[in-house]
């Protein structure tokens, strides 16, 4: 009888195996392998043209250069670094709160019309990113829809700007308003970090980055949106009853029943907006290639700039695995400050 | 029934998605090349037209491949490149009709890609490159010092016939490797209907820095939105008026970066100066997304562009009125840029594919083939002995064709991306004002310094 069970288990084992291989070759020839590659090219100077076996062994030293020897790598690295970061910092905020806000009006039981929002709201989501990114290139002309909008609800207080061309970073912006430029700002506004000034880092998010910025959060809205709503309909309805019945309003609802219970999936979806904002590419290669003044450089522009204009596919390398470390490093913060309560 | 509906309605979205998506790809190339205001440099000229259709051009199969399918042993050749108009694709896939249609033993497959560099790079590392290829004077230094070009010298039929700034933009450390498949010059275009309303007399040859400023200056007309010039922060353009000024960019065997001279500050502060003194602007604040555009809309009234302006005024803009001309002279004379592609073989193929392979190079680079190609008008011929027939058809285009003559090679060493990036960096800092153009020479020459020590 035993042993019966045991072959049960073992056929049950082999099927499920068997069910399993076609996707593990698929992980493994498609993610594992080249992950290791990756990893291993890191760690020499191969050009990307030549056949890899022909690249040096270099040890550590693409990481060197771009995190400890000064020169335009390191300062080129902790631009897009700093880049990526402002981008993270603006997109995924505005996205997680917009997206749960859209996903709270769509789930109205009185809302007419409901698959029509969600549809509409999901639609860049599912559009091709650079046939989005090609028609913002027209609406943040100087002349394009967007400044003629701005201009129209200020009342023509709005100047124009040519967006995708603008390098004036947001805080240098206010702080000049404020008075404070380069020139004549406190001594350590010139101080040297990293390969950038202290003036620099403090830039905040150009004009151009801006603009990509809320391109992105437009186009992210829709998924993060439906996530929310996929986990809005799993809230009993029972929970929202009973605090009807003890008189809660709209908001103290919102805050006190539907917030908490969905903080497991606010953890899933400000972790998938970090890694989404970490590894922008697509709407930088269509619209700005790291422009103006690179302050649109991001780190995984910067990983394709390496490796195929600059045939420097081992820096290329280093710099992707630097990226992965950086992400996967926030991810485990990120548990760490709203995993603990979710798992609970 | 609502079943049903579903369907329907399922599958009207899946049409859509593949429309979006496809759509998105045909263009992507393009725009990512050099849509936008601070890319186009390092983009092959030919890429630069705007209207570039990404489509290979109809597969025919020409006639002549039927008629005699297995001559000899028939060694199958591909030629990989990028495409450019749809006329110039249509006209290169005739060109190679005609060589295969006269060689039976030798068949080449033209194929066109979109994401050139890209499909380039991974084959050559794949161990399994085109058997000919596009090469741009700036990316050569790149693969040459890979080991991914077999030289050509002495496999070229009458290689002193090019002319001498093509083949210095193929030479690289003394030897030549690819032959020049056609080029073109940076020019001055100007806008006759606007210099007659203005009473200018129009751009010659004999004009100078002052000619260029004044007649920008009285050009302008600021509240109109109406430039004098329009400038893109690029070094592949500012360079000219370095070349102009008399300075140079490095010593003559790169060991040592020059880029911060006297000359070459006296030309940075006339291009900056023309944007910050508001005779000039760039094509982002003129609504274009390169100069061309900005020229074709009658933003501004000159651009400096080269032959491939042409064409994409044709398609876009063919009320607009306009002459070419060279570029003005600078303090140390004349000067213009060279902006070419050669068609290349890779080292790492056998012996009998490479004499194939240089089969066919020659034929399209000699009189023949190039005459072929270059009819079109689209291309300009790399032979000095095809000038004076090309110049017959196409008299307007002599300004660009002459340029030859002075023109400089777009050509430095590997590695150079970073100096590029750092001066288009600059040029956009200096034409907003948060650099000075010594800060942008001094930036340029440190990271130039640096590449070279690499």
């Amino acid at each position: 009888m035993a042993s019966g069970i045991k072959g049960q288990d073992r056929e049950d084992a082999v099927a499920g195996w068997l069910f399993m291989t076609p996707a593990l070759i698929v992980f493994i020839v498609f993610l594992i392998i080249p992950i290791i590659f990756a990893l291993y090219f890191s760690l020499t100077d191969w050009n990307g043209i030549s056949p890899p076996a022909e690249a040096n062994w270099v040890g550590l030293d693409n990481y060197q250069t771009v995190l400890l020897e000064g020169g335009i790598r390191q300062s080129d690295f902790f631009k897009a670094l700093k880049n990526t970061t402002y981008f993270a910092i603006g997109v995924v905020p505005l996205q997680t709160i917009l997206s749960l806000l859209l996903a709270v009006i769509i789930n109205q039981r009185l809302l007419r019309y409901k698959e029509f929002f969600r549809t509409a709201y999901y639609f860049p989501s599912i559009t091709s990113s650079v046939a989005i990114s090609l028609i913002f290139l027209f609406l943040y002309q100087r002349s394009g829809l967007v400044n003629n909008a701005l201009e129209f609800l200020t009342f023509g207080a709005w100047e124009p700007v040519a967006w995708m061309s603008d390098a004036r970073g947001l805080f240098h912006i206010i702080l000049e308003a404020l008075g404070v430029t380069l020139r004549d700002g406190p001594e350590f506004l010139r101080g040297e970090l990293l390969g950038l000034t202290v003036w620099d880092w403090i830039s905040g998010p150009s004009v151009a980055l801006m603009a990509i910025m809320i391109m992105n959060t437009w186009t992210t809205i829709g998924t993060m949106m439906i996530i929310f709503v996929a986990a809005l309909q799993d809230i009993p309805g029972s929970v929202y009853e009973a605090a009807q019945v003890d008189g809660a309003t709209a908001w103290p609802t919102f805050r006190r029943i539907t917030v908490p219970l969905l903080r497991p999936t606010i953890f899933f979806v400000v972790t998938l907006g970090l890694i989404g904002t970490y590894q922008v590419f697509d709407q930088i290669y269509v619209m700005s290639s790291g422009g103006p003044a690179k302050t649109t450089l991001t780190m995984a522009y910067m990983v394709y700039r390496n490796g195929f204009r600059n045939s420097e596919m081992g820096l290329g390398a280093a710099i992707a695995i630097l990226l992965f470390v950086i992400i996967f490093v926030l991810t485990l913060i990120q548990r760490r400050i709203t995993g603990s309560e979710a798992e609970q | 029934m609502t079943r049903k509906w579903y369907k329907l309605l399922a599958f009207f979205l899946v049409l859509t998605m593949a429309l979006v998506a496809c759509g998105g790809q045909e263009e992507e190339p393009p725009a990512g090349a050099d849509g936008e205001q601070d890319v186009p440099t390092e983009a092959p000229p030919v890429e630069e037209e705007p209207e570039a259709e990404e489509e290979p051009p109809a597969e025919e199969e020409p006639p002549a491949e039927e008629e005699e399918p297995a001559e000899g042993t028939g060694a199958e050749l591909q030629l990989m490149g990028w495409s450019s108009s749809e006329a110039e694709n249509t006209r290169l896939q005739a060109v190679i009709d005609d060589f295969n249609a006269a060689n039976g033993n030798i068949q080449v497959n033209l194929n066109l890609v979109p994401d050139y560099d890209t499909r380039l790079q991974t084959s050559l590392a794949g161990g399994a490159p085109p058997d000919v290829f596009y090469i741009d004077s700036f990316r050569l230094p790149d693969l040459v010092d890979a080991g991914a070009v077999e030289p050509a010298e002495g496999r070229i039929e009458d290689p002193d016939d090019f002319y001498e700034s093509l083949r210095d933009a193929f030479t690289y450390n003394g030897t030549f490797y690819c032959p020049p498949k056609d080029f073109s010059t940076l020019g001055l275009q100007y806008n006759t209907d606007m210099f007659d309303a203005a009473g200018l007399e129009y751009p010659n040859e004999d004009w100078t820095w002052d000619d260029l400023r004044s007649a920008a200056e009285q050009l302008t007309n600021e509240e109109e939105g109406v430039y004098g010039m329009v400038l893109s922060a690029d070094f592949a353009r500012w360079i000219a008026f370095l070349y102009q000024a008399g300075g140079e960019v490095a010593n003559e065997d790169f060991t040592e970066m020059t880029i911060n001279s006297p000359e070459a500050q006296e030309a940075m502060d006339f291009y900056v100066n023309m944007v910050l003194d508001g005779f000039a602007a760039q094509p982002a604040d003129l609504d274009s997304g390169w100069a061309g555009e900005a020229f074709g809309r009658e933003r501004a009234a000159m651009s400096m562009e080269g032959n491939w302006i042409v064409p994409a005024l044709a398609d876009g803009f063919p009320d607009v009125n306009y002459g070419v001309t060279q570029l003005p002279a600078g303090p140390a004379g004349e000067a213009t840029m060279a902006f070419t592609v050669c068609y290349g073989v890779p080292a790492d193929i056998p012996d009998e594919r490479k004499e194939a392979a240089f089969e066919v190079v020659n034929y399209l680079t000699g009189a023949e083939g190039m005459k072929a190609w270059t009819d079109l008008g689209l291309a300009m011929p790399t032979r000095q002995s095809l000038r004076d027939q090309w110049l017959e058809q196409f008299p307007d285009l002599q300004p660009f064709l002459d340029g030859a003559e002075h023109a400089r090679a777009w050509q430095f060493v590997t590695g150079f991306q970073d100096v590029l990036d750092t001066v288009n960096n600059g040029l956009q800092q200096a034409f907003a004002g948060t650099m000075t153009s010594e800060q942008v020479l001094e930036q340029a020459q440190e990271v130039g310094t640096e590449v070279l020590n690499r």
